[in-house]
Parts: structure tokens; sequence; C-alpha cells
């Protein structure tokens, strides 16, 4: 069941790149372009086995750089490094806090810009930078953060909605446990 | 914890990596495409919805309105034929002048509408995409403009769509030539703020240069890749510069590219 996990982790991020790179408003609101990547990758990590980790840093670098004039693949480094940083730590992030998730997702969104415009350019390319881009990062790295709160719920649902469900409990329910009876 | 599968996992994507990085831009090009064939189902179902969304608007629209909108583009259609008259009769003596003194005659414009399907989800590069590629005559280096002036260029084809650099972006700088004073400058990808993409810097104006805030700017045709005469924008701020060799300006864009719909290819 984990492929389903993995191929309903893939149809997100298709979706979620498909909108970023439509919709107008958060451009025109902001001045900013919404990367979804970090905030999914970061929420995936917490769940997901290296395998789906990989296949989503893979497909998804090639799927937003085939609509950007990025070199095909040059973001799947930062992405699969972010990843697999977080899956090695998983425990000793509080998932379960809002605050964690939010920090975690929006360290990300700074992280895998910086390091993509770091790319580009010991490849010789000259992307457009400037004091604006500052801006442009803060905003990134908020939105990231914004989106694991709506990305966490979205994959746990996802996750138990194809998990194997046991046709009856495997252990006795009738057992009653008391704890202290003294 | 077993690390095996991350130290597998980590060798695979720098190796697919650093292939991908090292290819040609040609082969480049080629995986773009693959990976962008994923979108094609999604794109196809916003047209489609699109399409209703207009057949619906179509149905709904009232007689009075309609009634209006047709009277408005009635009077339209007058001043612009009478301005084609004029047009029309300022070419035939172009056309002849150039004749007399053996000038080279100036080709036809071949325009193809497209529309856009996208913008560049990265920050860093300001380019967008068109529904129209290879199959429908566009080649790289395009000149792509609407009727309030110049938008860039094309600069990657594929089969059934392309991807412009917009001007500001790295991939299209441009000459221009300033209006009144006839001076030429590079208009260059920097000096757009985060708000107002619509603002470029323009350099190696002369350096007691003539140029004044409010002149327009237009294509210098110098280089071939653009037809001379293309509105640009026109300038918000001088800033000469005697002691130096070149002084620059601020140039205000004739189309805000963020609100294109639509756009046209001028073709070979």
């Amino acid at each position: 069941m984990k492929n389903f996990y993995a191929l309903g982790l893939l149809v997100i991020a298709l979706l979620a790149l498909y909108l970023a790179n439509t919709l107008e408003w958060p451009q025109r609101i902001t001045g900013t372009r919404i990367n979804p990547l970090p905030a999914l990758i970061v929420c995936a990590a917490m769940r997901a086995p290296v395998v789906a980790l990989t296949l989503l840093a893979v497909l998804g670098s090639l799927w937003q750089t085939s609509l950007s004039a990025d070199p095909p693949g040059i973001s799947m480094i930062p992405l699969f490094a972010v990843g697999v940083a977080v899956s090695l730590n998983r425990r000793a992030i509080h998932t379960r806090l809002w605050g964690a998730r939010f920090a975690v997702s929006a360290t990300a969104g700074a992280l895998v810009p910086l390091v993509t415009v770091g790319l580009l350019m010991l490849l010789g390319r000259q992307p457009l930078l400037g004091w604006f881009s500052f801006w442009q990062l803060a905003v990134m790295s908020l939105t990231s953060g914004l989106l694991a709160l709506i990305f966490f719920p979205l994959l746990e649902w996802l996750d138990q909605a194809v998990e194997d469900q046991p046709f009856a409990a495997p252990y006795d329910t009738t057992t009653r446990i008391n704890r202290n009876p003294y | 914890m077993n690390l095996r599968p991350y130290v597998y996992a980590t060798g695979f994507v720098l190796g697919l990596a650093t292939v991908l990085l090292a290819l040609s831009p040609r082969s480049s090009g080629q995986v773009k495409l693959v990976a962008g064939s994923f979108f094609v189902p999604l794109y196809s179902a916003e047209a489609g919805l699109q399409s209703v969304r207009n057949y619906a608007a179509n149905k709904t629209a009232t007689r009075e309105k309609l009634l209006d909108q047709n009277e408005r583009l009635a009077l339209t259609n007058k001043v612009l034929r009478i301005q084609i008259q004029q047009l029309r009769a300022a070419a035939e003596e172009n056309e002849t002048l150039r004749a007399q003194v053996a000038f080279a005659a100036t080709n036809q414009w071949k325009l193809r509408l497209g529309q856009v399907i996208g913008r560049d989800p990265a920050n860093w590069w300001r380019t967008l995409q068109i529904n129209l590629g290879s199959r429908h005559g566009v080649r790289e280096g395009l000149p792509v403009l609407t009727p309030d002036g110049l938008v860039g260029r094309v600069h990657e084809v594929h089969p059934h769509r392309s991807r412009v650099a917009l001007i500001g972006d790295p991939a299209c700088r441009l000459s221009i030539n300033v209006q009144p004073s006839r001076e030429n400058g590079i208009l260059t990808a920097d000096g757009a703020t985060v708000f107002d993409h619509t603002i470029v810097n323009l350099k190696f104006l002369p350096a007691h240069t003539e140029a004044r805030t409010g002149d327009p700017v237009v294509t210098s045709g110098l280089g071939r890749l653009f037809p001379r005469g293309i509105p640009v924008g026109k300038l918000i701020s001088v800033e000469p510069a005697p002691g130096a060799l070149n002084s620059q300006a601020r140039v205000k864009l004739a189309v805000d590219s963020s609100r294109l719909n639509e756009v046209w290819i001028i073709l070979p």
C-alpha cells in the first residue's frame, strides 16, 4: 500500500506545481512565485519511505523545471537533501506541533531556492538577483511554512486512506488492563 | 536505523543530477518536453473549462449589453478603417521613395495569435509559456508583441508550446532607440522591483544624452532580431553622466507582462 501512498504523493506534487504555475493572484499580492515542493518534501519525509522521497525529489524537480527556464533537474539535489535530512531526524521533530511543522518547512522553503540559485551560478547562468530577492526569499519561506500546515493533514489522510485495514481486530479487545489497582 | 537505502538513493540522485546538468541544450529541451508532457491533461482540462465558461458567458449575455458592445466595435472599426487608408497611402509613398533611393523593400509582418498558458515558476527568470510551437511555424528568436508594444522574444521551442523570454530577462537584452533624440541604448535585465516588473534599466546612452523623461522608446532594428520601431515603453528617469563614457536611464515598459493572456508572434 506504500506504492499507492507514493503515487498519491506524486499526484499531489503534480497538481500543486500546476496550480503554482497557473494561479496569478499569489504573485500579484506578494510579487513572488510560490514553490510548493519544499513544503511537500518535508511533509513526505515524515512518513514516506526513502524510495517515495527520491521519486518526489526527482520527478518534482523535473516537472518544475519543465515549466521553467531552469536547466532540467536543477532543484533535485537541494530537494532530496532536505528530504533526507528531515527523514533521518524525523523522531526528533515534534510533528504534532503546528509550530514545528511551520518552522521546519519554512527553513526548507528558504534553503531549497538558495541552493538552487547557488547551483545555477556555479553552472554559469545569470539569474535575476537583487535586493528584491531577499523579499522573495522571505515570502517563499513563509508560504512554504504555511503550505506545510495544509500538506501535513492531507498526507496523513492519504496515508490512512491507503494503509491496510485488518478485517478484524488482531488482538483481544475484551481484555481489561487495570493500572495501579492498589 | 538502516542507512543503506539512503546511501543508494543519494548515489542515484547525485548521478542523475550530474547527468542532467551536463546535457546539451538540445537534450535538455527533450528532457523538459518529456517531463512537461505530464501537464498536458491538466492544460487540456483547463482549456476545456475555459471554452465551457465562454459558452456559458455568451449564452447568458443580455441583448442590451451585446448591442452596446456591437455599437462600440462598429465605431472603432470605422476609425480604424480610416486610419488604414491613411497608412496605406503612407506605405505606398514609402515604397515609392524606397525604390527611388534603392533601399531594400520591407516585408509585411505575418502575425500569429498565441495564448499564454503559464509563467515561470522560478522567481529568478522572467519567462512565460505560449500554446504555439514548432508545429505552428514558431522558431527561436522570433519577436513577441501585443498591440501596446514589445513583450519579448521566443527563447525555447517545443512542438506544441514555446517559452518567451520577456523584456527584463537575461535572455532578452535588446537594442533600443529613444525617439526624439534618436539615441541608441541597450535594455538590460536589472532595474525591476518586487511589485513592478515593468521597470528596466537602459544603459549605454551617450554621456551627454539629450533624452528626457517621458520620451518614447522603440526597438532600433540593430542586430535584425527585432523589426525597427516597435514601441517598448517610455523613459521615467534619465541620469546624465558628463564625466563618464555613457549614461543610463530607467524605462517603464509599455506592456505589463503579468497581466497578459494573449500575445502575437511575428512569423518569418
